[in-house]
C-alpha cells in the first residue's frame, strides 16, 4: 500500500525530476522477507555483515544495511527500542551500553555457535533475567603498540619506570619527538589513565576490581579516586606530561584521532589503543610507520603482580520488537555468521578484527605471526577485571572520572591529592543518582 | 517603537567634509592600505576553508600534518564519488534545502509583515510565542521531535525533515522580516490602500518588492543553513533519505574518523553552496531597491 | 510614535474577526501550523519529561515534581561554572561578531573593484558545514600538527597547548564562533543597508558630512531595527551554542569551557537522564528569555538616546 506520505514524497521527487535532476526511488516493496540491520559504518562491521548477507542471499532473505552516524547511534537506537513501531531486526551492540538495552533485547542463548565464543567479555550483556543479549562480532582489546624499528622485543618497556627511561632515551637520541601518545579526554580515558590504573591493581570503586553490582551497591559505590594507588597513576601522568615530558602537554585534550595521527606520522614511540588499529598503522596510504609496529603486553605499575589486559567485544543484538518470524531468521543468520570460519578469517585479514569464534583463533595463529603476537600481547594475559562497569550509570561515572583526572593533570602537582579527594564524591554521586 | 528615525535633525547636525587621515599622509596610500586590509580580512575568513581544501587534496597519511610533505592527490574525491549514496544525498540535500527555503520564506514573510504593521494583542501574543520558542534549546526537544515524526509517519521522508526546518525558521525569519519591514516606510502601502488596493494587494505589490534584499539575504542564509545542518538530518532521516551531512557524519566512527574522506565530501558540498550564494547575493546588493 | 500603527492598523470598525483580524490570522496561519506540530508539541513533551523519571533507556515516566530542577539548581558546577561561562561566551561572541560584521557590511556597501569576489569569500564560513569547520579548527589548534603552532614557532613564538588550558581553549571556541557568525551579521546588516532609502545619504553627501558622522547619525539609527533584532536573536543562539563547542573542546579541559547546552546534553544523552537534561534546558530557556528581554530593552533605550 502506498501511504499518502510516500505519495507526497514521490510528488516532490517528480518535481525534482522536472527541474532536470534524476531521482532514484527506493525499490518497491517485495514479497521477500526483509531483515534490517542498524549499524555503524566501519570495515569490521561491514565484514561481519558480509557473512550474514552471504547467508541471506542463499536463503532468499532481503538484507538491508542501515548505516547510522556514531554521534547519534546510541541515542537513536535507544529511542527506537523504547518506543512502539518500526524496529530494526538486528542492531550493533557494544559493551559500553550493554546494560542500557538489556530490557529491550531478545535472549540469544539459543543461537547456535554461542558455545564457541569467549565467555569473559559477555559479562556486560546479561539481562536481569540472567539471559544473554548479544552475539559477538569482534573482540575489541586494548593493545600496547611500539615502534619495532627502534626497539627489539626484549627492549620494550615492561614497567612504567622503563616506559619513562626508554622514551627519554629515544627522545634524546633524536629517534622520536615523543615517547608515549594516547587519548586522555572523555571517552578516551582507557588509552592513558585507565590502562595505568588497572596495571597498578587499582580501580574506580571499592571493593577494587569488583564487578558484581550487588556488592558495589552494598559498598555505596564508594569511589577509590583518593586511594594512594590512584594518586600514583595521576602522578605518573603528571610527570609524563610536565616533568619527564615523554608525552605532549596538550595530551589531556587528545582523543584517539590526535594520538593516532602523531603515532602514524612517526613522531612517537609508543601508544595504547584498540588492536583493531593494527590495520590502519600498517596501511601505506594512511601511515608512515608501515611494518615498524610491534605489539606487547601493557607495562606494569609499581603495585602490579603480573601483566594484565582487557578483552571486550562488539556484538549484535536482536530487538524484542522485531516480529517473531523475523527473530527466528535473524538467529539463524547469526548462527551462520558464527559458523562461517572462512568469513571470520577474512574479517581478521581485511580488518585486524579478532573473530568471535575462539575455535578459529588457533587456526589463524598457526598461519599468521601477527595474530600470534596479538595473542601473546592480549589474549594470553589474564585480565584482572573488565575495562568498564556494567550498570546504567556507567557513562555518567566515566564523565565524572574524566573531569576529575583531567583537572588533576592540568593543575599543580602538589594539588593532585586534593583534586582527587574533591572528585571522589562526584564519581560516587554519578553512580548513585 | 517601530518608528522611522527622525532624519531631519541628524542631517542638520552634519558637518562639512574633512580629508581622510591616510589621504593626507600619503596620496594614494589610503587606497593601497584599504586593499591590503581587505585582502587580509578575506584571507582570514577563507583560511579554515582553504585548509579543508588543502586537507582534501592530501593522501590519507597527510591529512593531519597537512603542512608536512608535498604529496597531493585527487584520490579522496574519487573514493567519495564511488559511493552511490553520495549522489542520492546530493539530490536529497539540494531538494530539501531548496524546498525548505521556499516554504520558510513563504510562511514567514507574511508573519513578519504582520508583526511589523499591526499592533494590539494578536501581534503581541504571536511575538511572545515565537520569542519564547526561540529560546528553548534543541537538547530538550530534538528527541521528542524524532518521536513526533515517527508518530506522524513522516520519519525518513522529505516532509519529515522539511517541516521541522520550516518550524525552526519561523521564529528567526518572522522576526528578522519584521525588522526589514520596520525599515520600510509604510506610507506607500497606505497610499495603495486609499487607491483601492486590497490589503493583500498592498502587501504583495508594495511591501514585498521593497523587502527583496532582506528576503534574498534570508534565502541565502536559510539555504546554507539547511544544506549544512547536522542535528535534524542525523535524527530525522535514515537510509531511505540520505542527506549529505549525514553521509559526512558517517565518516566518524567509534575508532576515529576518515578525515580525508570527510574533508573531500565537505569540499564537494561547498560547490553547490558557492553557486547558490553567488547567484543569490546579486539580489542583496544595490540596484534592486525600490 | 508609529506611522505603521496609524496607517495600516487603523481599525475601521470594531468587530471580532473583522476583515483586519482575518487578514492578520491568515498572515500567520501557515507559520503557526508548522510551529504547533514541530516546535510546540516536541517542546511540551520535553517540558513534561523534565518533571518525570524519564531516563532514555528505561522511561518510567512517573511524576517526580521539581526534583530535577532542584538537582540542577543546587549543582555548584551548573551555577558557578556553566552559567557564567555561557554568559561570558554569549557577550564576547555577540559583541565581536557584531562589530566585525557591521564593519564588513559597511565595507561591502561601498563600491570597489573585486567587491563581489570579496563578498563571496567573506561568506565562506557560512557555506561549509559547521561541524566540519569545527573539526578543522580543532586540528588547526592542535599543539603537534596544528598549523597555528607551526606558524607561531616559525616566527619564534612558543606554541601553546591550546585545548588543554582553560583560557586558550576558551579563545579557540570564541574564535570559531566569531569566525562563523561574523558573516551572518555582515550579510543581514548589508541587506539592511541596501534596503535603506537613498535620499538622506545623498543629502548628507551634498552637505559634505564626514564618514563618521554619516555612520553615527544616519546609518546606525536607520539600521537600528535590523541591528537590534540581529543582536537579540544572535544572543539567544549564542546562549544555546552547542555543536561547535562540543566538537572543539567538549566543554573541557575538565568542564572549564562547559556551556549550558553542553551541560544539558551531557545529562540527557551521555548520562542518559533525559529528564534532568530537559530540566537544565528549561532553566536555561528561562534565563535567556529574561536576559534577551533585558538586552532588547537596553538596546532600544540606547538607540532612543543616541538619536
Amino acid at each position: 500500500m502506498v501511504s499518502p506520505i510516500r505519495a507526497t514524497r514521490r510528488h516532490l521527487l517528480s518535481c525534482l525530476a522536472a527541474i532536470g535532476l534524476a531521482a532514484v526511488l527506493p525499490a518497491a516493496a517485495q514479497a521477500q522477507v526483509e531483515l534490517k540491520v542498524g549499524y555503524m559504518k566501519h570495515p569490521i562491521q561491514d565484514a561481519s555483515l558480509d557473512m550474514m548477507e552471504k547467508w541471506a542471499k542463499a536463503n532468499n532473505v532481503k538484507f538491508t544495511r542501515v548505516p547510522m552516524a556514531y554521534n547519534v547511534f546510541q541515542e537513536k537506537v535507544t529511542a527506537t527500542l523504547t518506543t512502539q513501531g518500526d524496529q530494526f531486526d538486528l542492531i550493533w551492540h557494544n559493551d559500553d551500553w550493554g546494560q542500557l538495552w538489556e530490557k529491550w533485547l531478545e535472549p540469544t542463548d539459543d543461537v547456535k555457535g554461542m558455545e564457541n565464543v569467549d565467555k569473559w567479555p559477555l559479562d556486560a550483556f546479561w539481562s536481569a533475567e540472567k539471559k544473554m543479549t548479544v552475539v559477538p562480532m569482534v573482540h575489541t582489546v586494548g593493545t600496547f603498540f611500539y615502534r619495532s624499528d627502534l626497539l627489539k622485543p626484549n627492549e620494550v618497556p615492561k614497567t612504567w619506570a622503563e616506559l619513562v627511561t626508554v622514551s627519554q632515551k629515544l627522545q634524546k637520541d633524536g629517534k622520536v619527538k615523543w615517547g608515549y601518545v594516547g587519548g586522555m579526554s572523555m571517552n578516551n580515558t582507557w588509552f592513558a589513565q585507565w590502562w595505568t590504573m588497572w596495571t597498578n591493581n587499582c580501580d574506580i570503586f571499592y571493593p577494587l576490581l569488583e564487578r558484581n553490582n550487588a556488592k558495589l551497591k552494598a559498598g555505596g559505590f564508594k569511589s577509590a579516586l583518593a586511594d594512594p594507588c590512584h594518586k600514583e597513576v595521576i602522578e605518573f601522568w603528571w610527570d609524563a606530561l610536565h616533568k619527564h615530558k615523554i608525552s605532549p602537554e596538550a595530551m589531556t585534550s587528545y582523543g584517539r584521532n590526535e594520538a593516532n595521527a602523531i603515532f602514524m606520522a612517526g613522531d612517537a614511540a609508543f601508544t595504547l589503543v584498540d588492536s583493531t588499529h593494527w590495520g590502519e598503522f600498517n596501511d601505506p596510504a594512511r601511515s608512515k610507520i608501515v611494518g615498524k609496529v610491534g605489539m606487547a603486553p601493557f607495562p606494569m605499575g609499581p603495585r602490579a603482580k603480573a601483566h594484565t589486559s582487557w578483552n571486550e567485544i562488539w556484538g549484535w543484538g536482536i530487538p524484542k520488537g522485531s516480529p517473531a518470524e523475523k527473530k527466528k531468521l535473524t538467529k539463524q543468520m547469526l548462527a551462520a555468521m558464527l559458523a562461517d570460519e572462512e568469513g571470520q578469517i577474512t574479517q581478521w585479514k581485511k580488518t585486524g578484527g579478532p573473530p568471535p569464534n575462539v575455535k578459529v583463533w588457533d587456526k589463524i595463529a598457526a598461519q599468521d605471526p601477527v595474530f600470534k603476537q596479538l595473542k601473546h600481547a592480549v589474549f594470553d594475559q589474564k585480565p584482572i577485571t573488565h575495562s568498564a562497569y556494567y550498570f546504567a550509570q556507567w557513562p555518567a561515572v566515566h564523565k565524572a572520572y574524566s573531569d576529575a583526572s583531567v583537572k588533576a593533570l592540568s593543575g599543580k602537582r602538589e594539588d593532585i591529592g586534593k583534586v582527587l579527594e574533591e572528585g571522589a564524591p562526584l564519581v560516587t554521586r554519578a553512580a548513585t543518582n | 517603537m517601530t518608528s522611522l528615525p527622525q532624519l531631519g535633525s541628524s542631517i542638520d547636525a552634519l558637518q562639512p567634509p574633512r580629508k581622510g587621515f591616510f589621504a593626507a599622509l600619503a596620496p594614494g596610500g589610503g587606497r593601497i592600505l584599504f586593499a591590503l586590509v581587505v585582502i587580509g580580512v578575506a584571507f582570514l575568513f577563507a583560511f579554515p576553508v582553504l585548509w579543508v581544501l588543502l586537507t582534501s587534496l592530501r593522501p590519507a597519511s597527510g591529512v593531519f600534518y597537512v603542512h608536512r610533505g608535498t604529496e597531493f592527490t585527487l584520490h579522496n574525491f574519487v573514493e567519495v564519488l564511488q559511493q552511490e549514496s553520495v549522489y542520492n544525498a546530493f539530490i536529497n540535500s539540494f531538494a530539501i534545502s531548496t524546498f525548505a527555503t521556499l516554504l520558510s520564506l513563504g510562511v514567514t514573510v507574511t508573519s513578519g509583515y504582520m508583526l511589523s504593521r499591526f499592533r494590539g494583542p494578536a501581534p503581541s501574543v504571536w511575538f511572545a510565542i515565537i520569542y519564547v520558542l526561540r529560546c528553548v534549546p534543541y537538547i530538550s526537544w530534538v528527541l521528542p521531535l524524532f518521536f513526533v515524526t515517527r508518530q506522524l509517519g513522516i520519519f525518513d521522508t522529505y516532509w519529515g525533515l522539511l517541516l521541522p526546518h520550516v518550524a525552526v525558521h519561523v521564529c528567526f525569519f518572522s522576526w528578522i522580516m519584521k525588522g526589514f519591514f520596520d525599515g520600510i516606510d509604510p506610507s506607500m502601502e497606505y497610499a495603495a490602500l486609499i487607491d483601492g488596493c486590497t490589503r493583500w494587494g498592498a502587501f504583495f505589490r508594495v511591501a514585498m518588492p521593497a523587502a527583496v534584499p532582506g528576503l534574498t539575504a534570508l534565502a541565502i542564509l536559510c539555504w546554507l543553513y539547511t544544506w549544512n545542518e547536522f542535528l535534524f538530518a542525523l535524527l530525522l532521516t535514515s537510509h531511505k533519505t540520505p542527506i549529505l551531512t549525514v553521509v559526512m557524519a558517517q565518516f566518524v566512527h567509534e575508532l576515529g574518523m576518515e578525515w580525508h574522506l570527510m574533508s573531500a565530501t565537505a569540499i564537494l558540498a561547498l560547490i553547490p553552496a558557492l553557486i547558490v550564494t553567488i547567484f543569490g547575493q546579486k539580489y542583496v546588493i544595490r540596484g534592486l531597491r525600490v | 510614535m508609529t506611522l505603521s500603527a496609524i496607517d495600516l492598523d487603523h481599525p475601521p470598525k470594531r468587530r471580532l474577526f473583522g476583515e483586519r483580524q482575518r487578514f492578520m490570522l491568515l498572515l500567520i496561519a501557515p507559520a503557526a501550523a508548522a510551529l504547533a506540530f514541530f516546535q510546540i508539541l516536541p517542546i511540551m513533551t520535553g517540558a513534561n519529561a523534565s518533571f518525570r523519571d524519564w531516563s532514555l533507556h528505561d522511561p518510567q515516566m512517573t511524576w517526580v515534581g521539581f526534583k530535577h530542577y532542584v538537582y540542577v539548581l543546587t549543582d555548584a558546577g551548573f551555577v558557578w561554572t556553566v552559567m557564567p561561562n555561557t554568559i561570558f561566551f554569549m557577550v564576547i561572541s555577540v559583541a565581536c561578531s557584531l562589530v566585525f560584521g557591521l564593519a564588513l557590511a559597511l565595507l561591502l556597501n561601498r563600491n570597489f573593484p573585486g567587491r563581489a569576489v570579496v563578498q563571496t569569500i567573506l561568506l565562506l564560513p557560512l557555506m561549509v558545514a559547521p561541524v566540519v569547520a569545527a573539526i578543522m579548527i580543532r586540528w588547526m589548534f592542535n599543539d603537534q600538527f596544528g598549523i597555528v603552532n607551526v606558524v607561531l614557532e616559525l616566527v619564534g613564538l612558543p606554541g601553546q597547548p591550546w585545548l588543554a588550558q582553560r583560557w586558550t581553549a576558551f579563545s579557540v571556541i570564541l574564535f570559531a564562533d566569531i569566525w562563523l557568525w561574523t558573516p551572518w551579521f555582515a550579510l543581514l546588516l548589508l541587506a539592511g543597508l541596501q534596503s535603506l532609502p537613498r535620499e538622506p545619504f545623498e543629502a548628507a553627501a551634498i552637505d559634505g558630512a564626514s564618514h563618521w558622522r554619516v555612520f553615527r547619525y544616519l546609518t546606525v539609527p536607520m539600521l537600528r531595527p535590523v541591528m537590534v533584532v540581529c543582536i537579540v536573536i544572535r544572543a539567544i543562539d549564542a546562549f544555546r551554542t552547542f555543536d561547535i563547542v562540543w566538537t572543539i573542546s567538549q566543554g573541557g579541559p575538565a568542564r572549564s569551557t562547559e556551556l549550558f547546552s553542553i551541560y544539558a546534553y551531557i545529562e540527557a544523552f551521555q548520562a542518559m537522564n533525559f529528564a534532568r537534561g530537559s530540566a537544565a534546558a528549561m532553566i536555561g530557556a528561562a534565563v535567556i528569555v529574561v536576559l534577551a528581554m533585558i538586552i532588547f530593552r537596553v538596546l532600544n533605550r540606547w538607540a532612543e538616546v543616541s538619536k
